[in-house]
C-alpha cells in the first residue's frame, strides 16, 4: 500500500490497479482453492463494510461495535421498499436505504462521538442491540420480526435496447464488484485527502488535532457517516444479492464479527477487512469441515483472534505492508545517523512565514489580556485571580515554583481549561471558553511542554496537519483533493521546515527524530498554525546545554512579528530572552516586573531563587 | 392503563433485575476504572459463575458451597487472566484491551458450550428458598426476595471494602490516578490483580445467585453485559455508587416498561441512555471532564 | 467424458467452467450437451440442479441444522434422524425396505450429505445452503429448527428449483403465506396442533376455563396464540390473558407476574426450546403452577428432560413424535429401536422429522423414477399414503402440509414412569384429516414448477 507520502507517484495506483486485476480474475481461479463465487460476493459485500469500519477505525481511531445497526437499517429499508411495493426499481430503493443509513449514523454519532475511547464502544454496542430489538418486536410489521424479509427482487439494467437481470451467479459477482472497486477508490481518495491527514491526526493525538485547530467533533461525527453509509451499501446489497433480509445483519454477533475480521486482516490498510473476512469465511468452512474441531470451529477462531491481536496486532495486510513499507525506509534511515541531527543555522532568521495570521482586530499595544483567571479543582484553588497583560511584539515570561499554577495557567489561556474565574483576551476579543480549536483559528497557539506529536506520521505530515488547519479553518470536507495537493500549505510546511531546520528529515517519522528535533517539531507544530500570540510551556525542557544555546536563540528570532508567552525554569535563559516576567507562588501573582526588578525583588529571591535566607522549601 | 398492584409488582420486580445489574455492573466498572480495561468477557465470566453454582449444587446440594465455590473459582478465573494476557495489555491502547477481552468472551462461552452442551441447565432453589411471599396483592417467589437481601448485602460489603479499608482507598486512588498511585511507592500491579479478581467475583457471585431464577445456558451473559455497558453509561465511569444507582434504576426501567409494552422494555433503557448522553454525558455521578 | 461426482474437494469440471464462463449459476438453465452415458435415462430438462448432481453413484443432499446457539439440542437431535435414515436407505437395510425401498440408495444412487451449522439463525442456513446447491449440485435441502429459518430456506429452494423437505417448523406461514412449489412441510402447524389439543382439552378440564397465555412475540408465537386460542375458544374457553414476551428474554417474571394475577385457570405457554424450560420453571417459582394447569402446545424436543417432573407433570400438549407411540406404528418401533442402539436415548421428534422427511423423499423419488424435481414434485403432491412412523400419512396437494395424526400427550409424574424416558402418556391421537389445514386458510399460493 506505498503511497504518495513515499514520494513514489507512479506506485501511487498500484493498490487499485492490483485489486482490480485480483477483482477480475479470481472468479475463475476461486475453484481451485476451494471456493465459489458465492463466497467471493459474501467476501466483498463484508470487505464494503469494511471499507467504511477502516476508515472510523483504523484511520481513524474510532472503534464501532454496532455497525450492524446501519448495516441492518440500509438493508431493511431497502428490502422494505421492494417487498413491500413501495418502489418497483432497485437501484433506487438501494439508494434511499443506503442514504436512511446515514441518515440513523448521523444520529446515533451525534449522541456517541460525546463520548471517547472506551466509552464510544460501549455506546455503540448499545445503540446496535437497540437496533436489534426494535427490528425484532417493535417494528416487525415492517421488518417481519425474526423471519427477515424474503423475495425480494433481483435488480435489472437496461443498456441500449439490452434488458439485463442481475441474477445469482456472475453478474451479481459483477455488480458488487464494481460497487466494491468505486468504494475503494473513494476511500482511497478520502485517506489521502486533507479529511484523511486529519483522520490521522485524531487517531495519533486527538487532543493536538483540536489544539492545532481541527474542529475535531465535526470531523468525527463527518467520518461516522461515511461508515453508515458503507456499511448500508452492504447491507442493501446482501438483501438483494440473497433475495433475502436476515435479521440477524442487525445482531451484536454481525458487528462483532465485522470487528474481529478487520483486526485480523488489519486495520488502516483499507483491504485489511476484506482479507480478514477471507480468512474467517476460510478458516469457519475449514473449522467446521475437521471431525476434530467440528463444533469448537468458533472457540478456535476466537483463539486465532486472541493470539492475533496479541502478538500480531497489524494484522495480515498490516504486516505485509509494514515489510515492504520497511525494506524500502531501510535504506533512508540508513543514510541518516540520528545524533542531535541538525543545527539551527542562521539562515532561519530570514525566511518569512508564507502564511501569517490573521491581522489583529486592532493594532492593540496589549496583545494578550488575562483578568484575574482562576481555576479551582474541588478544594484547590489551583490559579488565583491571576491578571497580566502581554505587549504586542513583547516576550514575557510566567515563572514560578513547582505547583505555582504556570501549567494551569497556561492551559486557560490555549483554552484546554476552562476558568473557574475570571476572563482573557487577545486583541480585544474575548477567549475565555472558546475552545481550543476557536482559539488556535483566532491566531493563539501553544507548544507542550511534553512533546505532543503524531507519533505515527513523518514530520512533513505532522506539520502538515497544523497547516492543513490554518489554510482550510476548522473543518473542510474536501474529501476528493490530496492532501499534498495545496500550494500555499506546502510552501508553509516547507519554510516552518527550514526555520526548525528540519528538512533534512522531512519524510522520516516522528519516532525516529533525536529528542531536540522532537522539541523543535514541537514548536514548529504551534509556529505552522500562524498564531499572533505563541506560548511556549518549558521550551528549553530537557535539553543539552548546546541546544539551549540554539533553541534560545531561535526563540528570539521568533519574536519576528507575533508575541511571545513563555514558561521556563531556565532563569538564565529567562533573564536573557524576556522583556517582562510575572512571578506566580501557590496560584498567586507574586510579582511583576522586567528582569532586573524581579531579580531584585526580595520575596521572589526567597521563594524561588534562592535567596539569602537559602533554608527555606524551594 | 396497567393498575396499580401490577405496577407494585412489576416495580417490586425491578429490584431484583436492579440489585443483580447494580452488582454486575460494580464488578465491570471498578475493573475499567482502576484498570482502564472494559472487560468484555464479564458477561461470560457471569455466565461461568452460573454454571459453577450448576455443578456445585447438582454434586453437593449445599448453596453455601455454591456461592463459595463460584467467587473462588471466579477469582482464580479472573487471576489467570489478568497474568496471563491482560497485563500485557495495560501499556497498549484501550480499543486493543476491549479487542482481547472480547476474543477471550468468545472463547469462554464457546468452551462452556463444548462442555456443556447448548441446551439450558436447571438449577433448583435452594430448600429455604422456596415457596412465595405474599404482600397484599403481591405475590412473589421467595427467592427471588431473598435474593435481593443477598446482593444487597454484598454490594455494602463492597461500599464497605472500597470505601473504609486500606486496600479499597488504594483502588479508588487508582480510579482516580493509576500513576500517581505507583509513583506513591504502592504496588499497582498486585492492586490491579486484586481488582481484575475482585470484579471477576463480583460477576460470578452475582451468577451464583441469579442461576436458580433463570436458565443457565451459554449464552445467557450477553444481554447482561450490554446492560452493564448502559448501566456504566448512566452511572458514570468508575463510580461504585453509579453503577449502583444505575443498576437499580435500569431493572425498574425495563420492569415498569414492561408494564405496558414488553415490545418496548429494552428499546426504553436505551433511550434513556441516549437522554443522558445528551443532557449529562458524564453520567450521573461521572466526573466532569472525565473521558 | 467428463462426470460429475459430488465428492469432497471437487476441483472444476469442463461444465462447471462453461457455466461460470456463461454467467449462469444455478438459476440458469443451460441444456447439458456433455450428458454423462449414464445418464442417458435421464429424459428430462435441466432444472435446478438436476441433472448436474445426479452422479454416477450419488447424489447429495445438503442438510442445515444448528449445532450451536439456543436450538442445538433440537438440531443435534435432527441431525441423527437424518443421519439414521441416510444410513438404512444407503445399506439397503430391512427397514428401509420395510417403508418400500428397493435395493441399495435411492434409485440405487447413494446418498451424501454434509451437515452444515445453522447457528440457530437463517441466514447462515441461506449460505450454507446456497453453497450446496452450487457447490454440491444438492437434489434435496433439508433442515432447519425454526420457522424464521424453514420459511427463508424454502424461498430459496424456489428460487433455486431444489426440492426442500422443510425440518422443524411450527409456524402457519410455512404452509401458509410463505408456502412454496419446491417445499415440503411435515411437522403439524399451530392449526393442527390446535384441532387435536382443543378437544382434548375440552374433555379434560371442561368448557368454561379462563387461560393465560404467554406468547414470544415472533411469528411462530403470534400463529400457536392465534390458532390455539381461537380453537379453545370456539369450545368455551375463555382468553383472560395475552403476554407477550421480545425475543431473547431471559427473565419472564413481568409476564408471568401478570399471568398470576389473571385469575385463569390454565396457564399456556406458547414458548419454545429453552425459553419454554426458562419461563415454566418461573412459572413454577411464581406459584402459578399451584393455581393453574400447564399446557404446552407444542413441547420442545427435550423439556421434560430439562424441566423435571415438578413442572412437567399433568402438563398437556402436543408434539410431532413421541416414542410411546411405537406400539401404534410398527415403523416408529424400528425407528425408535434402532435409535437407541446408536444413541443410547429415545428419538425425541426432532429426530422424526429428520428420519421421516428423508424417508418419504426418497420414496416419493422412487416412485417418480427420476430426480426431476418437478416429477418428484407431482408424487409427492399426488396423494399416495406412505406408511410411515405416524401410520399412513400424504401430502395435500394445495399447500404441501402432511396430513397426518397429531399426537397429545400429557406429562406423567415420577411416580408413573415405567422407564429412564417415559415421560409421557399419549391421550390422544387426532387423525390428520380431522386435524389438518383447510385450503385457503393461511393464503398459500403455491408458485410454479418451473
Amino acid at each position: 500500500m506505498s503511497s504518495r507520502f513515499n514520494g513514489r507517484a507512479t506506485i501511487r495506483w498500484l493498490p487499485e490497479l492490483v485489486l482490480l486485476i485480483l477483482l477480475l480474475v479470481l472468479p475463475w481461479i476461486a475453484p481451485y482453492l476451494g471456493g465459489t463465487l458465492d463466497l467471493l460476493t459474501r467476501i466483498l459485500i463484508w470487505g464494503l463494510m469494511g471499507l467504511g469500519f477502516d476508515l472510523l477505525f483504523g484511520y481513524t481511531g474510532l472503534l464501532s461495535f454496532g455497525q450492524s445497526a446501519f448495516y441492518g437499517t440500509g438493508g431493511f429499508v431497502t428490502a422494505y421498499l421492494l417487498t413491500g411495493h413501495v418502489l418497483g426499481s432497485v437501484w433506487l430503493a438501494l439508494l434511499i436505504g443506503t442514504v436512511f443509513a446515514a441518515l440513523v449514523g448521523m444520529l446515533v454519532g451525534y449522541l456517541a462521538l460525546r463520548r471517547v475511547g472506551i466509552y464510544f464502544a460501549m455506546i455503540t454496542l448499545a445503540f446496535g442491540q437497540m437496533a436489534y430489538f426494535l427490528e425484532n418486536s417493535p417494528l416487525a410489521h415492517w421488518t417481519g420480526g425474526e423471519n427477515g424479509l424474503p423475495g425480494i427482487p433481483s435488480p435489472s439494467l437496461t443498456l441500449g435496447g439490452l434488458h439485463v437481470t442481475l441474477s445469482s451467479g456472475l453478474s451479481m459477482y459483477a455488480l458488487i464488484g464494481v460497487l466494491f472497486f468505486l468504494g475503494f477508490l473513494f476511500a482511497r481518495r478520502v485517506v489521502a485527502s486533507p479529511v484523511g491527514a486529519v483522520m490521522l491526526a485524531i487517531r495519533d493525538n486527538t487532543k493536538r488535532a483540536a489544539a492545532l485547530g481541527h474542529a475535531v467533533s465535526r470531523y468525527k461525527l463527518a467520518v461516522f457517516v461515511l461508515a453508515s453509509l458503507y456499511a448500508g451499501l452492504a447491507g442493501g446489497l446482501l438483501g438483494i444479492f440473497q433475495s433475502y433480509m436476515p435479521p440477524d445483519s442487525f445482531s451484536l454477533g454481525t458487528s462483532g464479527q465485522l470487528v474481529v475480521q478487520s483486526v485480523m486482516g488489519g486495520v488502516g490498510t483499507l483491504i485489511g477487512p476484506t482479507v480478514g473476512a477471507t480468512v474467517w469465511l476460510y478458516l469457519r468452512n475449514a473449522f467446521q469441515a475437521l471431525p476434530v474441531v467440528g463444533d469448537l470451529w468458533k472457540f478456535l477462531l476466537g483463539l486465532v483472534f486472541v493470539v492475533l491481536v496479541t502478538a500480531f496486532r497489524l494484522g495480515i495486510a498490516g504486516t505485509v505492508r509494514q515489510y515492504l513499507g520497511g525494506r524500502a525506509r531501510r535504506g533512508e534511515a540508513a543514510a541518516k545517523p540520528a545524533e542531535g541531527g541538525e543545527h539551527i543555522t542562521g539562515d532561519a532568521a530570514a525566511v518569512e512565514l508564507v502564511m501569517t495570521a490573521p491581522p489583529p482586530l486592532k493594532p492593540e499595544a496589549v496583545a494578550l489580556e488575562a483578568h484575574e483567571l482562576s481555576r479551582r479543582f474541588g478544594g484547590l484553588l489551583a490559579v488565583d485571580q491571576v491578571s497580566l497583560q502581554v505587549a504586542t511584539g513583547s516576550l514575557h515570561a510566567v515563572i514560578g515554583p513547582n505547583g505555582a499554577g504556570k501549567s494551569t495557567l497556561f492551559k486557560m489561556l490555549a483554552g484546554e481549561e476552562v476558568p473557574t474565574g475570571g476572563e482573557f483576551y487577545m486583541h480585544g476579543q474575548r477567549l475565555t471558553g472558546l475552545g481550543v480549536e476557536r482559539i488556535c483559528q483566532l491566531g493563539l497557539s501553544k507548544s507542550y511542554q511534553i512533546n505532543q506529536l503524531f507519533p505515527r506520521l513523518t514530520v512533513r505530515q505532522n506539520l502538515r496537519i497544523a497547516a492543513l488547519a490554518r489554510r482550510r479553518g476548522p473543518f473542510r470536507l474536501d474529501m476528493l483533493r490530496r492532501a499534498d495537493s495545496l500550494d500555499e500549505v506546502e510552501e508553509q510546511i516547507e519554510r516552518i521546515m527550514q526555520k526548525a531546520s528540519l528538512r533534512a528529515r522531512a519524510d522520516a517519522p516522528v519516532g525516529v527524530l533525536a529528542y531536540g528535533e522532537k522539541r523543535r517539531l514541537e514548536i514548529g507544530l504551534a509556529l505552522t498554525s500562524g498564531p499572533n500570540v505563541l506560548l511556549l510551556d518549558e521550551p528549553l525542557a530537557g535539553m543539552s546545554p548546546a541546544e539551549r544555546s540554539e533553541t534560545k536563540d531561535w526563540i528570539r528570532e521568533l519574536r519576528e512579528g507575533r508575541t511571545l508567552l513563555i514558561v521556563e525554569h531556565d532563569m538564565d535563559a529567562i533573564f536573557e530572552l524576556a522583556d517582562r516576567i510575572t512571578v506566580l507562588s501557590n496560584g498567586a501573582k507574586l510579582a511583576e516586573g522586567t528582569p532586573e526588578e524581579i531579580q531584585r525583588h526580595e520575596e521572589v529571591q526567597n521563594s524561588y531563587l534562592g535567596g539569602l535566607h537559602a533554608n527555606e522549601p524551594a | 392503563m396497567p393498575s396499580l398492584s401490577t405496577l407494585l409488582s412489576q416495580g417490586f420486580n425491578g429490584l431484583i433485575l436492579g440489585a443483580l445489574l447494580a452488582l454486575v455492573s460494580s464488578g465491570l466498572t471498578i475493573i475499567l476504572g482502576t484498570l482502564g480495561v472494559l472487560n468484555f468477557a464479564h458477561g461470560a465470566l457471569f455466565m461461568l459463575g452460573a454454571y459453577t453454582a450448576y455443578v456445585v449444587l447438582g454434586h453437593t446440594g449445599s448453596y453455601v458451597l455454591a456461592v463459595l465455590a463460584g467467587c473462588a473459582f471466579l477469582a482464580v478465573v479472573g487471576l489467570v487472566l489478568e497474568r496471563g494476557l491482560i497485563q500485557y495489555y495495560y501499556d497498549r491502547n484501550e480499543e486493543d484491551q476491549i479487542l482481547v477481552t472480547y476474543g477471550l468472551g468468545i472463547m469462554i462461552v464457546e468452551a462452556v458450550r463444548f462442555f456443556f452442551g447448548g441446551n439450558s441447565q436447571q438449577v433448583s432453589v435452594p430448600g429455604w428458598g422456596e415457596g412465595i411471599v405474599s404482600i397484599g396483592s403481591l405475590i412473589y417467589p421467595l427467592y427471588r426476595v431473598q435474593a435481593v437481601v443477598i446482593i444487597a448485602v454484598t454490594l455494602l460489603a463492597l461500599y464497605l471494602l472500597l470505601y473504609r479499608t486500606r486496600i479499597g482507598l488504594v483502588v479508588r486512588a487508582g480510579i482516580e490516578d493509576t500513576v500517581m498511585v505507583s509513583m506513591l511507592g504502592i504496588n499497582a500491579r498486585r492492586t490491579f490483580l486484586l481488582v481484575f479478581a475482585l470484579g471477576a467475583a463480583a460477576a460470578g457471585f452475582a451468577g451464583v445467585v441469579y442461576a436458580p431464577i433463570i436458565s443457565v445456558n451459554p449464552d445467557m451473559g450477553g444481554s447482561f453485559l450490554v446492560d452493564s455497558f448502559v448501566v456504566i453509561v448512566i452511572g458514570g465511569l468508575g463510580s461504585f455508587p453509579g453503577a449502583v444507582v444505575g443498576g437499580l434504576a435500569a431493572g425498574e426501567i425495563i420492569s415498569l416498561t414492561s408494564a405496558f409494552n414488553a415490545a418496548y422494555s429494552d428499546v426504553m433503557l436505551f433511550v434513556v441512555m441516549a437522554a443522558v448522553l445528551v443532557l449529562r454525558p458524564q453520567g450521573l455521578f461521572g466526573v466532569e471532564g472525565r473521558q | 467424458m467428463t462426470e460429475f461426482d459430488s465428492d469432497e474437494g471437487q476441483g472444476v469440471t469442463r461444465r462447471d467452467f462453461l457455466k461460470i464462463g456463461a454467467g449462469a449459476a444455478a438459476g440458469i438453465m443451460l441444456p447439458s450437451l456433455w450428458a454423462p452415458a449414464a445418464l442417458a435415462a435421464e429424459k428430462h430438462q435441466a432444472l435446478g440442479t438436476y441433472p448436474a448432481g445426479v452422479g454416477r453413484h450419488s447424489v447429495f443432499v445438503g442438510i442445515t441444522v444448528p449445532l450451536t446457539g439456543s436450538y442445538s439440542a433440537s438440531g443435534k437431535d435432527l441431525r441423527r434422524g437424518y443421519e439414521l435414515a441416510i444410513e438404512q436407505i444407503n445399506a439397503g437395510h430391512d427397514i428401509a425396505r420395510r417403508w418400500g425401498m428397493h435395493g441399495k440408495g435411492v434409485l440405487g444412487k447413494q446418498i451424501e450429505y454434509d451437515v452444515a451449522d445453522s447457528q440457530t439463525k437463517p441466514n447462515p442456513a441461506v449460505q450454507a445452503q446456497t453453497k450446496f446447491i452450487n457447490q454440491k449440485k444438492a437434489l434435496m435441502i433439508t433442515g432447519s429448527v425454526s420457522s424464521a429459518t424453514a420459511i427463508a430456506l424454502e424461498k430459496l429452494a424456489q428460487r433455486e428449483h431444489v426440492l426442500n423437505m422443510v425440518g422443524a417448523s411450527g409456524s402457519n406461514d410455512t404452509t401458509g403465506k410463505d408456502c412454496q412449489r419446491y417445499g415440503f412441510r411435515s411437522q403439524p402447524p399451530a392449526y393442527m396442533v390446535a384441532q387435536g389439543l382443543a378437544p382434548v382439552l375440552a374433555k379434560e378440564m371442561g368448557k368454561q376455563v379462563k387461560a393465560a397465555y404467554l406468547v414470544p412475540d415472533y411469528t411462530y408465537g403470534h400463529s400457536v396464540f392465534d390458532s390455539v386460542s381461537k380453537a379453545t375458544e370456539a369450545l368455551g374457553w375463555k382468553t383472560v390473558s395475552k403476554q407477550l414476551v421480545p425475543l431473547g428474554t431471559t427473565d419472564f417474571s413481568s409476564a408471568l407476574i401478570n399471568i398470576a394475577n389473571s385469575g385463569a385457570d390454565v396457564f399456556v405457554n406458547v414458548a419454545f426450546g429453552n425459553d419454554a424450560v426458562a419461563s415454566s420453571k418461573q412459572a413454577q417459582q411464581f406459584g402459578i403452577l399451584k393455581k393453574m394447569k400447564l399446557v404446552v402446545p407444542n413441547i420442545s424436543p427435550f423439556q421434560y428432560k430439562e424441566a423435571g417432573s415438578d413442572i412437567m407433570e399433568g402438563a398437556y400438549g402436543t408434539m410431532d413424535f413421541w416414542w410411546g407411540l411405537e406400539d401404534r406404528y410398527p415403523l416408529a418401533k424400528d425407528f425408535v429401536q434402532a435409535f437407541e442402539a446408536k444413541h443410547n436415548y429415545k428419538p425425541r421428534w426432532t429426530a422424526n422429522i429428520g428420519y421421516m422427511q428423508t424417508y418419504i423423499w426418497a420414496l416419493a423419488v422412487q416412485r417418480a423414477g427420476t430426480f426431476y424435481p418437478v416429477s418428484v414434485i407431482k408424487e409427492l403432491e399426488s396423494g399416495h399414503k406412505v406408511d410411515s412412523t405416524l401410520g399412513e400419512v400424504w401430502y395435500s396437494d394445495y399447500d404441501h402440509q402432511l396430513v397426518r395424526p397429531v399426537p397429545v400427550v400429557r406429562g406423567k409424574s415420577s411416580a408413573q414412569m415405567k422407564g429412564k424416558e417415559d415421560y409421557y402418556e399419549v391421550v390422544g391421537v387426532v387423525s390428520g384429516e380431522k386435524a389438518m389445514v383447510p385450503k385457503g386458510t393461511f393464503g398459500c399460493e403455491l408458485g410454479p414448477y418451473t
